[in-house]
């Protein structure tokens, strides 16, 4: 019935498209857009005529446009932000077939100085969307030189860092598990490796990432706050080419080349860090017999059928191991695959077909004594998708598609020794399976004005076997049934409308508009503010609600002084419907009634995102700043009264330059300040048992100290020929060494049993870090 | 200036696990406001002869030494609902309210706290569990530390839901600190904890007392959130007072508990 239903829905949706009246003698030119030097494939390159400014189409995420005119000469002009345009006279009388291969503008300083390089006009983007390529990031100080896309992201307005050493990333408001990221389409559960200090994504391999803030379209769907969709590159399909880094913690290696030339590549990207190495030289034994460490490998491989089918591999492998002496450790990876088939219909119909693996786990290992126990858990998705897109013509365009993905979780698993106090332990493994349509049309009425709508048809399906449980408010069980294997639990059928539109002023300026509704079925529980990997994720079911959020979003969009500048203001307001709190001395971990530790409620969040970007001259960078405000109202808490969320920053503020000194040597620096997250401290002391125990008399009501911190960075090349680059890179993160906060403590004074006190530790002040990166 | 740092991230589940950065760590003042005193009552009644007292303070700011101001007058009464037997408590020193005619607790009775001050009341029930007894006490002095924890020694019985306390007395004073145990994910093991002490300062020719005790729910999800908070507060994301088992709007407990006891040397 359900299916029946939206299949209804879906063809009344669609049903005008088809009653589009065609012109006579429309020919379409296709085909895809490269890099000339390595064979990538340009996603969001613009197409455009110059008979007709305004009219255009951008290529896709594989590189592939699609454009439909009346016969007629034409000069097409082919873009792409960082590349020399192209033009090209066409004399279109028949369908053509239009591959086209770009050169990188010549980057050499005096070209850089004088022509302010085309942007990928902020004007024409979808609102909420940024897009970041590896050559944004690549001189931006890092921690330990490790440049890091999801770091550099942190930089923008609206996004908000954890802080030092913890993992995650803040929305516009949303939690940290609340974010969609994507590798190759592929889910990644943690991207954090060594507990938030890098992220899994290895630049060497990475292409571009491209981050929606709200306005999604329809083909995204799952998490309430964000998506963070990351391409891998597809490897040089010209020739070999082997680059890397060697840095004091870290190195990476990064292998590429044809399969055959013009028609497939390879691309194999390792890296692994060496931060034991230095903990052998610690005075603490603890220390000294640790071992802390990371690697995680990419690999991808394209291949080219014919000219309508192209086949993709791709795959991730990563894990963290932390040991320390006497058997206590744990270790957590993600790994990813991706196989994908690209074909091409027709002209017009361009689809593909992709089935996904992902899976996130844990491992940890305690030893005491004779106390000897390992808990492992684990999230894996299975995942198949396809998406066509339809090219009707320059103002039309459509996308329908379909999503099948069937969780698996094991929550948690114990494995005791004989000797331990504790019993081997198997949670129940929890079954759902989140499939979706969705059908979305982008719609240019006039050369200013362009909708793109849509709507995604979620269903949530909880799958036994299982035994389910209603509880009452003391979270005692009330009731138990067991489902057996296949049965349907519970289904939830969310429909998700996504709205934007965008309208040009004039040839600067423009103003976008968006409405987006998304959904979230996988929830992370994890009450401790520390980033331990040790998470559980719970699948809705029949007492987690899925989570939904609504997003309105209005923004103003300017381009200036011939394109040099960019700007951009935001506002946004977003409700969340049946967030995830938890109850006092909540038991999350091998708990079978995890459930009944919940607390749900509800999210507001507004802000005021404020952006400027300088993008030509030896002086490039970004100034970013958000106002804004994130709360919460969960029923137990605080009275059912509205408070702020932990990451509630009211105010942040970014500056990033880049400063081309001359042909060897670039200089740059970053200043991050934030309002001090919203924080729970206590207002009394209490005496339990004689020990001083604390009274908190309402939750976030304090302020941790403002964060701030200056990074300094600087590149010097110091060859530079055909067959061979090197280059150092050198940089101090925090480099005035302001104290910020990692975690406050309230404990009893050990030198002085009569009071108590509050200790601040801090993870970084000042330090450096050289790499040395090479390609050839 | 810098040094290594231990971070430890303590989990109920996997016990420690360690990462060494470079950090520091400092001493600040935040300011932080004072709550309007709030009431403390705790007291005990157990297996063991008594008498048995219920202490009675107010709450102290922050940054106030830690010693609590007693809280006289109030009307304390301690009724054995299973044989009926109803002691009225007196006041010995300023908050201190000592039992009379109730000598020892036993097992399996209902015990109800009843406390009359300034015209409100605040009442609780416990019942005494099952005892389990402390197997033994012992040291691990292989290692090449000079500190060394004391280890509890016990046989969990199966098929029961046991919540557990312990406590130590290290060369005749009481240890300003206690660890909770309970047996959702052990029922039925043979345990073998190690005692964490208040200045881990046990040493050689050290004598200590290790207590085993045995607590109800209420009794042991007010110990556990209040050791979590005292030990724990920098990795809770949302810390939150103890949910005290008396009611009436007060903080503290009432049990009615078993104790078993060994002492031990550290050779």
């Amino acid at each position: 019935m359900v299916q029946n239903k939206s299949l209804l829905f879906l063809l009344t949706f669609l049903l005008p498209l088809a009653l589009w009246a065609q012109p006579k003698h429309n020919f379409s030119v296709s085909g895809t857009v490269k890099d000339v030097k390595t064979g990538e494939t340009l996603s969001g390159a613009t197409i455009g005529f110059l008979e007709h400014p305004g009219l255009g189409v951008v290529t896709n995420s594989y590189g592939f446009y699609s454009i439909t005119i009346p016969e007629g000469t034409y000069s097409m002009v082919i873009s792409f932000s960082g590349y020399a345009a192209d033009t090209i006279v066409l004399d279109l009388k028949q369908n053509i077939v239009l591959n086209k291969s770009m050169s990188a503008s010549n980057s050499q300083l005096q070209e850089v100085v004088v022509t302010s390089r085309r942007s990928n006009n902020i004007l024409k983007t979808p609102p909420g969307l940024q897009r970041i390529t590896m050559e944004d990031i690549k001189n931006v100080p890092v921690l330990f030189g490790e440049k890091d896309v999801l770091k550099t992201m942190q930089l923008l307005p609206g996004i908000k860092s954890a802080g030092d050493g913890k993992a995650g990333f803040f929305v516009r408001g949303g939690g940290a598990d609340q974010n969609l990221i994507l590798l190759d389409e592929a889910t990644v559960y943690n991207a954090s490796h060594l507990l938030g200090f890098f992220s899994v994504f290895n630049s060497d391999a990475i292409k571009d990432i491209s981050i929606y803030k709200g306005g999604m379209p329809a083909n995204y769907g799952g998490r309430l706050a964000s998506v963070e969709d990351i391409k891998m590159k597809d490897g040089n399909d010209q020739k070999f080419q082997a680059s890397g880094g060697i840095g004091l913690i870290a190195s990476r290696l990064n292998l590429e080349g044809p399969i055959v030339k013009d028609k497939g590549s390879f691309i194999i990207s390792a890296r692994r860090t060496y931060v034991d190495a230095f903990t052998g030289l610690a005075s603490d034994t603890n220390i000294k017999h640790s071992t802390l460490y990371f690697y995680d490998i990419n690999l991808k491989a394209n291949y080219k059928l014919n000219e309508k089918n192209r086949v993709f591999l791709s795959g991730y492998f990563g894990k963290d191991v932390m040991n320390i002496q006497s058997g206590n450790g744990i270790d957590w990876g993600n790994s990813t695959a991706t196989l994908r088939w690209n074909h091409i219909f027709n002209d017009r119909l361009f689809s593909n077909t992709s089935l996904i693996y992902s899976n996130y786990n844990y491992n940890t290992q305690f030893t005491s004594n004779a106390n000897n126990i390992r808990v492992s858990s684990a999230i894996t998705d299975y995942h198949f998708k396809q998406d066509f897109s339809y090219y009707l013509n320059p103002r039309n365009k459509f996308d329908i598609g379909l999503d099948v993905n069937y969780h698996v979780t094991q929550p948690g698993q114990a494995v005791a020794s004989a000797t331990s106090k504790y019993n081997n332990v198997t949670l129940q493994k929890k079954y759902a399976l989140e499939s979706a349509i969705y059908a979305s049309h982008e719609w240019s009425p006039t050369t200013k004005l362009k909708f793109t709508y849509g709507l995604r048809l979620t269903a949530l399906t909880v799958l036994g076997p299982d035994s389910v449980y209603t509880y009452d408010n003391a979270a005692n069980i009330l009731s138990t049934t067991w489902y057996s294997g296949g049965k349907i639990i519970k289904t939830y059928l969310n429909p998700e409308p996504r709205f934007a539109a965008s309208y040009q002023l004039d040839g600067n300026t423009s103003i976008k508009l968006a409405y987006d509704r998304n959904v979230q079925n996988i929830h992370l529980l994890n009450n401790s503010t520390s980033t331990s990997p040790t998470n559980v994720y719970l699948p809705t079911s029949n007492i987690v609600q899925p989570e939904i959020a609504d997003q309105v979003s209005a923004g103003y969009y300017s381009n200036f002084h011939h394109r040099a500048y960019e700007f951009s203001s935001e506002i946004y307001y977003k409700t969340m419907q049946n967030q995830i709190d938890y109850k006092n001395g909540a038991e999350l971990i091998g708990n079978n009634n995890v459930e009944s530790q919940l607390l749900f409620g509800k999210g507001r969040g507004y802000g005021w995102e404020n952006y400027i970007k300088k993008k030509s001259g030896r002086l490039t960078g970004w100034v970013s700043y958000t106002l804004s405000k994130t709360e919460r109202q969960i029923v137990g808490i605080n009275n059912g009264s509205w408070y702020p969320a932990p990451q509630d920053q009211t105010h942040n503020f970014s500056i990033v330059g880049i400063y081309q000194y001359n042909k060897k040597w670039i200089f740059s620096a970053t200043w991050v300040y934030n309002t001090g997250n919203a924080t729970t401290w206590p207002s009394a002391k209490f005496p339990v048992d004689g020990v001083p125990v604390y009274y908190y008399s309402s939750r976030n009501a304090y302020r941790l100290p403002a964060y701030h911190r200056l990074d300094l960075g600087a590149t010097v090349i110091t060859k530079k020929t055909a067959k061979y680059e090197g280059s150092w890179t050198f940089s101090i993160y925090n480099a005035y060494g302001h104290d910020n906060p990692y975690t406050i403590t309230f404990q009893k004074d050990p030198n002085n049993p009569t009071k108590t006190q509050v200790q601040q530790t801090t993870l970084f002040k000042m330090v450096p870090s050289i790499t040395y990166n090479f390609k050839f | 200036m810098k040094k290594i740092f231990f971070i430890l991230l303590s989990s109920a589940f996997f016990g420690i696990i360690a990462a060494s950065f470079f950090s520091c760590t400092k001493t600040i003042t935040p300011s932080l406001n004072t709550a309007s005193p709030q009431l403390i009552i705790q007291g005990v009644v157990s297996d063991t002869a008594g008498p048995y007292y219920v202490s009675i303070v107010n709450s102290v700011g922050f940054y106030a030494d830690n010693s609590y101001p007693g809280v006289s007058g109030a009307t304390v009464t301690i009724t054995d609902s299973t044989s009926g037997l109803r002691d009225v408590l007196t006041e010995t020193a300023t908050g201190l309210y000592v039992t009379h005619s109730l000598v020892q607790g036993i097992y399996a009775h209902t015990y109800l706290l009843n406390v009359s001050l300034n015209g409100k009341t605040y009442t609780a029930s416990s019942t005494m569990p099952q005892p389990v007894l402390l197997d033994s006490v012992s040291f691990d002095t292989t290692s090449d530390s000079k500190r060394f924890r004391a280890q509890a020694n016990y046989q969990d019985p199966k098929g029961v839901v046991n919540f557990y306390k312990y406590s130590l007395v290290i060369n005749g004073v009481a240890d300003a600190r206690f660890q909770t145990f309970e047996d959702r994910l052990s029922d039925g093991r043979y345990i073998q904890d190690k005692i964490d002490a208040d200045t881990s300062e046990i040493k050689r020719n050290d004598v200590v007392r290790l207590s085993l005790v045995g607590t109800d729910k209420k009794v042991y999800t007010y110990l556990s959130e209040a050791e979590n908070i005292a030990y724990n507060n920098s990795s809770l994301a949302a810390p939150a007072t103890p949910t005290s088992n008396i009611s009436g709007g007060c903080l503290g407990y009432f049990s009615a508990q078993t104790v078993s006891s060994k002492t031990g040397t550290v050779k």
